[in-house]
């Protein structure tokens, strides 16, 4: 084994065990975890098997096709953390806008209320770590 | 300079049995400190009800006009302008208002030329009218970098919405509360005047421009857009366009 493996394996294994502590027991999530370590762990050991695989795929060496596929992998999450920061603001925003109009309605008391015009924060949605 | 005569609106709207208290105006300011309390006290004589919505100034807008005729929501932390908005819609469709102008706080706006906006809605059954600088009749001071800058938007929001106006961007609208209920703006910045047309398209609103008048002065341009943000609104009209 040579040095650059052994650095790699134990990143990967601390990265798995940060994940891990980080994780509220959803399932899906820890078998994903585990076969995404599984494969690193596998292809740090045999680097070599990653270009037979690049080969049947087109791509010359099996280190170019792992980049293309950080690339790939990089755009979604960026796209996944943008779409979240999307929602935050929007509830962030809703939040806001009741607290302003509450502020004033209340201190006041005017006759006029309609149900329709409530903000619905209760929708429900996912924010995992 | 041509002016309305003051006296219009109230005939106007009393021909029409409409009480100035039913036109809620929403100001929307951020860090507009004294130069909002002018374009208020401009207001107060057309005896509207006036909403300014404090978008997290740095000094609380309140001290600058808490001694007036006027309703002041304050936003604990800056969304923007569109949020502003909104916020002022949300309030003043809460109060009952009938009819709903948008004006901008930085003093750009004539009080006297809500009523033009006002009348096609009372009178001929549009239901929402935005201002424009650039029909026949209203007057305008404008510098050239801004004009090329008006023109690129207009087609940038016919892109987006197929509504070719004459003005874009222009902050002084009006509408009626049910055209009001069908506004829910998402976009907390300034591409909200682009998505207000989407809103119209969508729900087949009857619209009109009226001509009015945009007073160029130091403050309002300083406080106006620069070409950075025009760029800014486009980014955030594609990300809305993705990500809907």
């Amino acid at each position: 084994m040579t040095a650059i493996q052994f650095i790699f394996i134990a990143g990967v294994i601390i990265l798995f065990i940060y994940y891990l502590m980080s994780m509220r027991s959803a399932v899906a999530e820890l078998v994903f975890l585990i076969v995404l370590s599984g494969i690193s762990i596998f292809f740090i050991l045999f680097p070599n098997k990653t270009n037979t695989i690049a080969n049947k795929l087109g791509v010359g060496r099996g280190a170019d096709l792992l980049f293309y596929v950080c690339i790939l992998l990089f755009l979604f999450f960026v796209l996944k953390l943008f779409n979240r920061i999307r929602r935050l603001e929007k509830t962030l925003t809703e939040l806001i806008r009741k607290d302003a109009i509450d502020e004033v309605t209340s201190s006041r008391q005017e006759p006029v209320k309609e149900s329709g015009d409530e903000i619905d924060n209760t929708k429900d949605k996912k924010f995992t770590q | 300079m041509p002016d309305i005569s003051e006296t219009s609106i109230f005939t106007q709207l009393m021909l029409h049995q409409i009480n100035t208290r039913d036109v809620f105006v929403v100001l929307p300011a951020f860090n507009e400190d004294t130069v909002i309390r002018k374009v208020i006290e401009k207001l107060l004589p057309f005896n509207y009800a006036l909403v300014a919505v404090d978008d997290g100034s740095i000094i609380n807008l309140k001290n600058f006009i808490k001694d007036l005729d006027v309703t002041v929501l304050r936003h604990k932390t800056n969304l923007g302008q569109g949020a502003a908005i909104q916020t002022g819609l949300d309030y003043s469709l809460r109060m009952g208002a009938k009819y709903i102008v948008t004006f901008d706080a930085d003093g750009q706006h004539k009080a006297s030329e809500i009523e033009r906006l006002l009348t096609p809605l009372i009178s001929n059954n549009m239901e929402i009218t935005f201002g424009s600088r650039f029909l026949t009749g209203a007057s305008h001071n404008m510098p050239f970098a801004r004009k090329v800058l008006i023109q690129l938007a207009r087609y940038i929001n016919y892109a987006f919405t197929g509504l070719l106006l004459s003005d874009a961007h222009n902050g002084m609208r009006a509408m009626t509360q049910a055209a009001a209920r069908k506004v829910r703006i998402k976009e907390n910045g300034m591409a909200h005047a682009t998505e207000i047309l989407v809103f119209v398209k969508q729900s087949r609103l009857r619209y009109s421009e009226v001509p009015i008048s945009i007073i160029y002065d130091e403050y309002s341009l300083k406080k106006g857009q620069s070409g950075w943000q025009a760029a800014r609104i486009l980014l955030d009209l594609i990300q809305a366009k993705i990500f809907r």
